[in-house]
């Protein structure tokens, strides 16, 4: 069976800008921003945020367009924004919501660029990029825990639905009450664990048996092949 | 030429327990395809990660590796072994590994895609391939720098019928190309004449010959027998005809007529690894995003998560994940509490599949077998209306799938309706019908065949 590639990576969209900036240059300035947006989530002053929202709606647009999910995002933005102005509303009363919100803003705002970088960016030209001024095992290690975040939204949302249909206290409604918290603890992140620490052995055998970490000086995958 | 000898090996994860590998001796040469078989959670795994020389944990006796020697291993679930997102990055990384300059890549693993007879684009999303697909891929990501030993973990257990047949061609070129070939198989019948070794791992010995479990095949279906409860007519699952497809994705299959599942019923889905069972099978409990709106109904009602209680149960694949509590018996008990029912059916329930040993046993520690089968217990225990379940065979030997049969058709003399689905044919006899996801389209073939034997 033929299987029609999907377009959908920043790499070829650089190359038609007329072949300046290859793919893995294209990576390395992606992470930059993401590094420089993510920092300036927590650096910048709160009256000049509106900035960093326009160009973070920017990432997301661009991220949308390549059809990447950011519904996992939202969803644990919106958690942590109930949580946080809870606690705010407890700790402090009503007269620091604002503040909270713009804490629960900053921390969105630092996520966000991690979210398109992962998004847009192979983890094998991540990985090219980080062992510039890494070392390859550390550069691998980094690209492929990125990589796994996918595979953890997915899984989350899988073991969270079993366990719902299981009887288990955890829907919606049910976390409204902190004594249900644990509930969501010990069936659905527990579980998590334990198939993150399976997946990563698994991972590590096959990086081995693939001869990771063999060569004293490791190669890439070329980005620039299409051209030639 | 000697590849890999294994003399009196002994070997074992824990050394309060018995050895798993006892006093075993194999010896491979170029050119040679060994099969072993045996009972899941026996060892066969722990060997083949022995061979490819990856278990750190220390063992007796000798083994003797040429120094030429160089393995590829692929394991039972491909998916585990994807490092990368898209067919050429992950067949190049061993490349990477050994420091092949990245001018001479291209061309290895277009020879290496074109060797497992993969003819796609070295940029397609991982993704995008089918289980038998990504097992070829696996495959490709081996060979391409050249192992002289080959090593598979269960292929037929995970590939449908079709990517058994291409994998039984790739591995007969390897064996004429002098590549040696161990694999570890519950039904090395699907690679005939490939086979030249044939081995049964029994209590930690290799023995010649196939492993054969003394479990009689006694889950047939006696269509005569009464249920339990007066609901056999009653309907419990509807699915109207339809075009099931995802959101802005071409469409996975067409149902053309209506197909219901009455209670007292059991129904398999049969159709090919991608076909959209499991999609199919959590729109029905209400879990499945990006379909829109479907003429489903389960109870009566348009599925949801969360409105049919106890009544409607789901067993996905690896069912391990769903275990969290720390003995056999907690786990079971959890639904029961959550739902008010009462906490005796759980020990009943180990009791009638003769595993109350493992009552107080960690969930965790045991092996895939036994978690499969306490996961499901732990649902069948709640005698839901409906009970789905995704693969519920796989991975496991004929003494657990005749455990799970049994639990299946308990609850189907309960007055539970049952749809299970398979990447392989199930047999009229041992269901009460079977549907198919074939050529684009959902439908009851065992309604076609009656009419077929009748014309």
């Amino acid at each position: 069976m033929r299987v029609k590639p999907r377009r959908g990576f920043v790499a070829g969209k650089w190359h038609r800008l007329g072949g300046v900036v290859s793919e893995t240059h294209a990576c390395a300035l992606a992470l930059l921003l993401s590094i420089l947006l993510s920092s300036a989530a927590f650096l910048l002053p709160s009256s000049v945020l509106w900035v960093l929202v326009t160009i973070n709606a920017g990432l997301i647009a661009h991220g949308l367009l390549l059809k990447k999910k950011i519904a996992v995002l939202l969803r644990l933005a919106a958690v942590q924004f109930v949580t946080t102005m809870g606690l705010y509303s407890l700790f402090h009363g009503e007269s620091q919501l604002l503040e909270g919100a713009i804490v629960v803003l900053r921390v969105l705002l630092a996520m966000l660029p991690g979210w398109w970088l992962s998004s847009t960016q192979r983890p094998e030209r991540l990985g090219e990029v980080l062992s510039w001024g890494l070392p390859h095992q550390w550069a691998f290690v980094i690209a492929a825990s990125l990589s796994l975040l996918p595979f953890m939204s997915r899984e989350l949302q899988e073991i969270y639905q079993i366990q719902c249909m299981r009887g288990a206290r955890i829907t919606p409604k049910a976390l409204r009450n902190p004594k249900n918290w644990p509930e969501f603890i010990y069936c659905v992140l527990f579980p998590l664990l334990i198939q993150l620490l399976k997946l990563s052995k698994q991972m590590a055998i096959s990086a081995k048996l693939r001869h990771f970490g063999d060569a004293a000086k490791a190669t890439h995958w070329p980005s620039t092949r299409d051209h030639k | 030429m000697n590849l890999i000898e294994l003399k009196g090996i002994q070997f074992g994860y824990d050394t309060q327990q018995v050895a798993i590998l006892d006093d075993l001796h194999l010896s491979v040469n170029h050119g040679e395809c060994h099969c072993i078989s045996g009972a899941t959670g026996c060892g066969k795994s722990s060997l083949l990660h022995l061979i490819a020389g990856e278990l750190s944990r220390p063992l007796d006796g000798e083994m003797i590796r040429h120094p030429a020697l160089m393995v590829g291993l692929v394991m039972q679930d491909p998916n585990v072994q994807l490092l990368r997102q898209s067919v050429g990055a992950e067949i190049a990384f061993a490349l990477e590994n050994l420091g092949t300059p990245s001018a001479q890549m291209l061309e290895k693993v277009q020879q290496s895609l074109r060797r497992v007879g993969l003819y796609i684009s070295i940029d397609t999303p991982v993704e995008m391939l089918s289980l038998g697909q990504k097992y070829r891929l696996m495959l490709a990501a081996q060979l391409v720098f050249e192992p002289n030993l080959l090593l598979l973990d269960e292929p037929w257990t995970q590939l449908d019928n079709h990517g058994v047949q291409e994998l039984y061609f790739v591995l007969k070129n390897l064996l004429s190309d002098g590549v040696a070939i161990v694999m570890v198989e519950h039904k090395p019948q699907a690679f005939g004449k490939l086979v030249s070794h044939l081995w049964q791992l029994d209590r930690g010995k290799l023995l010649a010959g196939l492993y054969l479990p003394s479990v009689p095949h006694g889950h047939k279906l006696n269509i005569a027998d009464t249920i339990e409860i007066g609901t056999a007519a009653e309907e419990r699952v509807r699915i109207a005809p339809h075009r099931f497809q995802f959101a802005r994705r071409d469409i996975l299959f067409r149902c053309a007529n209506t197909l219901t599942i009455s209670g007292g019923e059991m129904v398999a889905l049969v159709g090919d690894n991608g076909s959209g069972k499991s999609s199919l099978l959590k729109a029905l409990a209400g879990i499945q995003a990006d379909i829109g709106q479907l003429p489903l109904s389960v109870l009566g009602k348009r599925p949801k998560l969360g409105i049919y209680g106890a009544n409607v149960c789901l067993l996905l694949q690896r069912p391990s994940r769903q275990l969290f509590e720390q003995t056999v018996l907690s786990e079971m008990q959890f639904s029961l509490r959550r739902f008010q029912l009462p906490l005796a059916r759980a020990e009943r329930m180990l009791t009638e599949l003769g595993l109350t040993h493992l009552a107080a046993a960690s969930p965790h520690k045991l092996s895939y077998g036994q978690q499969h089968i306490i996961a499901l217990a732990s649902l069948a225990c709640l005698k839901p209306k409906v009970l789905l379940l995704d693969d519920p065979f796989a991975g496991l030997d004929s003494v657990h799938c005749e455990k799970v049969w049994q639990l299946l058709l308990q609850l189907r003399h309960q007055g539970s309706a049952i749809l299970l689905t398979s990447h392989r044919e199930v047999p009229l006899d041992d269901v009460d019908r079977v549907w198919h996801i074939e050529a684009g389209f959902l439908q009851d073939k065992s309604q076609s065949m009656v009419l077929v034997d009748a014309s």
